[in-house]
């Protein structure tokens, strides 16, 4: 490959100027003539029929202009993908705190609120389930009695067909199963010379994106509606609306120019929310505008599932891995949302990147009462990364090795197979990142002198070190593709239409690097547009850290397709062929000394009527994974990489503190420096909170704590010094080789802090977080002490009636 | 009620319900939005302001509290030209900045940080903006933007720590 000249330098982000100047616009900040304030009633019960429910009330309180329930939407609102078992507000049942059940849009928040006092709601309560093994008892209570007995008649009525994710289907409560599936791991283990078996449970996160949800309706002229969102596919949106409101052709979804986070957590919850705007503005005819509150967003909105797993691993006493027999439950919550995608992800990277001989994975996914379960950063490998990595660390000890010995054994290498069928094609670069962060993290000459600490020391270092793979985009889910169309705009500017989102992850910066690089324009002469499904093509979600991998490409080749019309623009203006064309930069030069600017080219493009514009579509290599037989290939490539972690630990009060991260990640290719180094500082912060001090504390469906004063993330003074190095193996069919990194970036960031406490306590935590009393004693007051149950206010006078 | 401020040195009068707090004067009435809002109450740092010149969660001080008084908002924060100052500028270049929800509040604390100490310590950094949340950055960087300003206004660099 030739000499880069834009890809892999510093640069700015584009986006970045009117976010440090504060006058870049968010959804919150959006505002227009005569909006109207919604608000909507939400359930202040964990499962419960709804016998009676009258919004007229509402619509007397003065300043109240229209109020909605599930009858207003076409088939109740009925949506969800891969389950359609949610509803945009409440039909017949509530299934989790937080659950919308009405809304209403006034004139002012006051009256909003006094709207939501107003509406008659009866409620008859039903018995709830907050446990997973509880939730598969024969006599549990039933979350989706209709889905559950549809299932029923279906398992027994014929074969389980392989070919779609739905038609996989458990009973009662359990939605999902989902399996990887080689050999006997049963019959292996017990020929093992070493076995483990643990349990480990990692537990509810919530996103925390400092921007809440929110929605801007806008009827327009048509008896349709624009609805302005930030999510993380607008697409989705559209679809889910058009499906409930049921106005095809009528509907526009556009991204608002800022979103303040995602992570996986702007889907569901966004749609339900753009939803009931939507409906609210075609009921009164007016802009209706629908923000949460920090409280509301942090009961309603969904979570990281919280998952229990069972590990048991066999290895030779030499220390070759052999045989892994995995079983997960992942607490679904109250809807599917995206957990039997997360737990389909989950399972295949279950085992880490390592070799056996025998593996088994069960993935059950169980509906309970505890909120609901959807997409988060790592999507389902964060969660069983930080058990296997914890039960791969015990298990190289009870091999008398050290673990980054134990590791560098077991890895899987380039031609190597995954204990699922699928043989490593290309850029395997974890053996690299191993050696690596062993050396940058001075690991040999740490470990051993921790190890070295006296018994009585209460203050104690240790250090602690988790690999991992993770599979790019969305694998065998479905069809993965980005369409991106490149046209000139104002002051001859470069417009790159995309529909990814960038909700600060650095997409915009990536996609304006790589058509300079192809077009040989400074990154200057492009411009970003928020995405707008009037204008921008269908790419699939935002999600799965494909943006660079997808959107990259099909920028890529949308910049190639361009630049072919401007050589042929530079032909004809300069009389010449095209194959005589130079270009330095933004000049063109001709065989007879002929020189035109970029400037002078496109005014001559205009007066001609060249249309400057061009459209490409890139496609994922397809791949196929048998649902039914547990093998095939998941996904085409992998990301690798792994964390050391530093920690000092303070025995009398259980304080961890972090001194040192060093992340070494093969990330194929660095395209935007400065974005990568924040997506894997950020994402280390996030697997810090998740290794520490994050947990939702769900009591019988009850969040108790909905605000950042109890549900602490971390702050500047909690965060390590993080050093972080590359590998690049590049990916052939990558853009310039580069892989993903967004999700990636904290996953083995949890095991990594737990493994460094361990060395340093001897304490080994196999409940996330290890909180202060986890550190200290060795146990969780939550499991010992009943605290009497808070009804957090989801709506007051909801609960004074019950 | 009317109150009567200044904001960005700008004589300010508004009209406002007593019982509101700054932030939803700043945001609702005036339209304001560079000061979000990310918890409300007083714990994210989204909504900080700097009121006589000491940082403040706008969203736990009442539209009333502000009568007579000298308050800077984010859009009050610019270099000499209009554009981004040396700070913001920096932010820009260390890669502060990723969804930049937290950045207003992030350079209001630093900009009264900075006032304060003149050339603050990394301790001093971090201590300085540990009140103001980020999910995005991991703050590292964040951190390494106003160790960048503090060495163009003068500062000495600081001796790399080894744990
Ligand atoms: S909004 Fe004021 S501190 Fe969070
Ligand atoms: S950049 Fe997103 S919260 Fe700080």
């Amino acid at each position: 490959m030739s000499e880069l000249k834009s890809l892999g330098k510093p640069t700015r982000r584009v986006d970045a100027l009117e976010k440090v100047l504060g006058t870049g616009r968010y959804t919150h900040d959006l505002k227009i003539p005569g909006m109207l304030v919604a608000k909507v009633l939400r359930s202040p019960v964990p499962h419960a029929e709804i016998v009676k429910l009258d919004v007229t009330p509402a619509l007397k309180v003065p300043g109240v202009v229209a109020a909605i329930t599930s009858e207003d939407f076409v088939d109740h609102g009925n949506w969800g993908f891969p389950v359609k078992d949610d509803y945009m507000l409440a039909y017949k049942k509530v299934r989790y705190v937080g659950d919308p059940i009405a809304a209403v849009a006034a004139e002012t928040e006051e009256a909003a609120e006094a709207g939501l006092q107003a509406i008659v709601l009866e409620l008859k309560e039903l018995p709830a389930v907050f446990d997973v093994h509880e939730a598969l008892k024969p006599d549990a209570p039933i979350l989706h009695e209709e889905l559950a007995k549809a299932q029923a008649e279906e398992t027994t009525s014929g074969e389980l067909e392989d070919a779609e994710f739905i038609e996989v289907h458990g009973k009662g409560n359990l939605s999902e199963t989902l399996i990887v599936r080689q050999g006997d791991p049963l019959s292996k283990l017990s020929e093992c010379d070493v076995v483990l078996d643990a349990a480990y449970s990692v537990a509810h996160q919530e996103h925390a994106y400092l921007e809440t949800e929110a929605a801007l309706a806008v009827p327009t002229a048509d008896g349709g509606v624009t609805v302005f969102v930030g999510d993380q596919n607008p697409f989705i949106t559209l679809s889910n609306l058009v499906m409930t409101l049921g106005m095809p052709g009528k509907v526009r979804v556009v991204q608002s120019p800022h979103t303040g986070g995602a992570f996986g957590g702007k889907s569901d919850m966004v749609y339900e929310t753009a939803a009931q705007a939507a409906m609210l503005a075609i009921k009164s005819g007016r802009p209706v505008k629908l923000v949460t509150s920090r409280e509301e967003s942090m009961i309603a909105s969904y979570k990281r599932d919280a998952m229990e797993m069972r590990y048991r691993l066999g290895a030779t006493k030499d220390g070759r891995l052999r045989a892994a027999k995995i079983e997960c439950w992942a607490d679904s919550g109250a809807y599917a949302s995206m957990t039997p995608f997360t737990s389909w992800r989950a399972t295949i990277h279950a085992m880490g990147p390592y070799h056996y001989e025998d593996c088994h994975v069960d993935m059950m996914c169980v509906y309970t009462n505890n909120g609901y379960s959807g997409a988060f950063r790592g999507f389902g490998n964060t969660e069983v990364t930080a058990a296997s990595e914890q039960a791969i660390d015990e298990l190289a000890e009870m091999c008398g090795m050290d673990p980054m010995d134990f590791r560098l054994k077991n890895c899987v290498e380039l031609g190597d197979t995954l204990p699922f069928g699928q043989k490593l094609e290309y850029s395997v670069g974890l053996k690299q990142c191993l050696e690596r962060v062993r050396k940058i993290s001075d690991w040999d000459r740490k470990r051993a002198e921790y190890s070295r600490q006296p018994a009585h020391q209460e203050i104690r270092r240790g250090i602690g070190v988790a690999s991992f793979f993770h599979g790019l985009s969305l694998g065998a889910e479905g069809l993965d593709f980005a369409e991106h169309t490149i046209r000139l705009g104002e002051g001859n500017k470069f417009e790159i239409l995309t529909g990814l989102s960038d909700f600060g992850q650095g997409s915009r910066t990536v996609f304006s690097l790589i058509a300079s690089e192809v077009l040989g324009f400074p990154v200057e002469r492009f411009q970003w547009l928020p995405c707008d499904t009037d204008v921008v093509q269908e790419c699939g979600p935002t999600v799965a850290s494909r943006s660079t991998i997808l959107g990259g490409n099909a920028t890529r080749l949308a910049a190639m397709r361009l630049l072919t019309q401007l050589y042929d623009a530079a032909a004809m203006m300069m009389g010449c062929m095209v194959p005589e064309v130079r270009q330095e930069g933004e000049v063109f030069y001709g065989p007879a000394g002929q020189r035109v600017t970029l400037d002078e080219l496109i005014a001559y493009a205009r007066a001609n009527h060249i249309p400057l514009s061009a459209k490409a579509r890139w496609e994922m290599p397809r791949i196929h994974w048998s649902f039914a037989k547990g093998r095939g290939v998941p996904y085409v490539a992998y990301h690798f990489g792994a964390q050391v972690a530093e920690v000092e630990v303070d025995r009398r009060t259980g304080v961890t503190k972090v001194l040192n991260i060093y992340a070494v990640h093969d990330v194929g290719k660095v395209v935007f420096p400065q974005g990568i180094r924040g997506q894997i500082i950020g994402g280390i912060s996030q697997g810090l909170g998740y290794a520490l001090m994050e947990r939702v504390e769900f009591e019988k469906g009850y969040i108790q704590n909905p605000n950042f004063d109890t549900y602490l993330i971390p702050t500047a003074a909690d965060m390590p010094v993080v050093t972080v190095e590359f590998v690049e193996s590049e990916l052939p069919f990558g853009p310039f080789g580069a892989k993903n990194v967004a999700e990636p970036s904290m996953v083995p960031t949890a095991p990594a802090i737990l493994n460094a406490i361990y060395h340093a306590t001897g304490r080994r935590i196999r409940h996330l977080p290890a909180n202060l009393e986890r550190v200290l004693l060795g146990y969780d007051l939550k499991d010992t002490v009943t605290t009497t149950v808070c009804q957090v206010g989801v709506c007051e006078r909801a609960k004074c009636e019950l | 009620m009317e109150i009567r401020f200044t904001l960005n040195g700008k004589p300010t009068a508004v009209d406002v319900p007593p019982d509101i707090t700054l932030l939803r004067l700043l945001r609702d009435y005036l339209d304001m939005t560079g000061t979000k809002c990310g918890c409300e109450i007083g714990e994210c740092g989204a909504c900080s302001v700097i009121l006589d010149g000491e940082v403040v969660n706008s969203c736990l001080v009442l539209a009333p509290q502000v009568e007579g008084r000298r308050v800077v908002t984010i859009e009050g924060i610019r270099g000499p030209d209009g554009g981004p100052n040396d700070l913001q500028e920096a932010f820009i270049e260390a890669g502060a900045i990723q969804c930049g929800f937290c950045t207003p509040g992030m350079v209001v604390a630093a900009t009264v940080l900075l006032r304060k100490h003149g050339y603050p310590t990394r301790e001093q950094i971090i201590e300085g903006i540990s009140g103001n949340l980020c999910r995005c950055t991991g703050y590292q960087q964040i951190v390494e933007a106003i160790q960048m300003t503090v060495l163009r206004r003068g500062g000495l660099p600081e001796k790399e720590e080894h744990a």
